[in-house]
């Protein structure tokens, strides 16, 4: 391990990987007794390969060294969490900030203010007492699908004239599973506000 | 444009025919119900006039053939005075709209305009209401990010922004955006009103939709 990018900092790494999930599980556990239903709808967490990391590095022209995989570069460890609902994601960010077990370094809400590409989804840099950082990205399923196969596509990528019908089909592919994405949390909030009021009808 | 024009009163006919080519229009008269079946099963029309009273065939009856063969154009039915049951006969066959005899050519062809004036044809391709806009060919609404809406979405949209600040009531929406489908109860409206409410906020505008089912829903 004498030459990896991440030097000694590989088992913090991956003590960092299990005290985010754990939080999450906290939350979840939490938000179903609450809610009656999982807001997660799966996670996963990764450690960014030594590969990857160095690649990294090269792109964007720093040394590659410890410092730069661990104090510039700030997602060795990184997140997913893929909700059913839109409210979900924020609910969730909103719980892993009130947690206390993290510092909140950087935020990018990516769903309010999407990226020209119609790309959506939550960021957010949190620092462990450790001082190692990870990288949280939330979103909907809708949002995880389009994101994954965009990513597909990339690597098919047109040259010349079809290339600006591609971009703007997919922009419009992500403004209308957001939609949808808006459509199904209206009808979940229909559904909750009536079982609510015939909860109370029944206590009358 | 192409119209159908059914009249048996030659007077008439002529009169109709000529108005209408000078309106740029292009007529085809015909003078009974038989010939006018005929006529439309060849060819295809943008609007058809129809008198009720006409030998072989009456108005209605064409109507209903029309109709049967789920041909949709717009029909413009006319009626004498004293023909109130026809008028109600003729609309609940299909019928768009109708004219009493005597009237004004003017009126007639205000009528024709209007029946002629498809309804996906918005007008403005693009309305805009503070920060939001509203595209009709992609169905966008648009402030900083951009949704794509449904077409019932859409047109409740349209509809709200057409009315600006002015309380829309719920039996106008439920007749304007559906057509009054019996399917269609106030709760539905008040479910797209809330997508609207949600895509709103998505969209990072600062438009706001108020009011409830007995008020209406306005802008804001």
């Amino acid at each position: 391990m004498n030459n990896s990018i991440y030097g000694d900092k590989l088992e913090a790494l991956k003590k960092t990987e299990t005290e985010l999930s754990e939080s999450i599980s906290d939350i979840r556990k939490e938000m179903c007794a609450r809610i009656g239903m999982d807001p997660v709808e799966h996670y996963l967490t990764r450690i960014k390969s030594e590969t990857s990391m160095r690649e990294k590095c090269r792109r964007k022209g720093l040394p590659e060294t410890q410092e730069s995989a661990l104090g510039i570069i700030k997602d060795a460890v990184g997140a997913r969490i893929v909700c059913a609902f839109v409210d979900d994601v924020y609910a969730i960010k909103d719980q892993l900030k009130v947690s206390g077990k993290f510092q909140v370094v950087e935020e990018k809400d990516y769903i309010s203010h999407a990226k020209p590409n119609g790309y959506r989804s939550y960021h957010m840099i949190l620092k462990t007492t450790d001082g190692i950082f990870a990288e949280i990205q939330l979103r909907t399923i809708s949002m995880d699908t389009w994101a994954a196969l965009e990513h597909h596509l990339k690597y098919k990528k047109q040259v010349g004239d079809k290339n600006e019908l591609i971009v703007n089909e997919l922009k419009r592919c992500a403004d209308e599973l957001a939609s949808t994405d808006l459509s199904m949390q209206t009808i979940r909030d229909m559904i909750f506000e009536n079982s609510k009021s015939l909860n109370e009808k029944r206590k009358q | 444009m192409k119209i159908l024009l059914a009249e048996d009163t030659k007077d008439l006919n002529n009169a109709l025919t000529a108005v209408l080519k000078h309106e740029g229009y292009t007529v085809d008269p015909t003078f009974d119900g038989q010939e006018a079946v005929d006529r439309i099963d060849v060819d295809s029309y943008d609007c058809i006039i129809l008198d009720v009273m006409m030998p072989k065939k009456d108005g209605i009856e064409v109507l209903h053939i029309l109709r049967e063969k789920n041909i949709l154009t717009p029909v413009l039915m006319l009626t004498a005075k004293s023909e109130i049951e026809d008028r109600v006969v003729g609309l609940d066959a299909g019928a768009d709209d109708y004219l009493t005899k005597p009237f004004a050519i003017k009126e007639l062809l205000a009528r024709v305009r209007a029946l002629t004036r498809r309804k996906t044809d918005y007008g403005t391709k693009e309305l805009s209401y503070k920060d939001i806009s509203l595209k009709s060919e992609s169905l966008e609404l648009s402030s900083e990010n951009t949704v794509r809406l449904s077409i019932k979405e859409f047109e409740l949209m349209q509809n709200l922004i057409l009315n600006k600040e002015r309380y829309v009531d719920v039996i106008h929406l439920k007749e304007r955006v559906w057509d009054n489908a019996p399917e269609v109860k106030t709760d539905t409206v008040y479910l797209y009103i809330s997508y609207l409410k949600r895509k709103l906020r998505a969209v990072a505008s600062d438009v706001t939709i108020e009011g409830n089912a007995d008020t209406g829903f306005r802008l804001a």
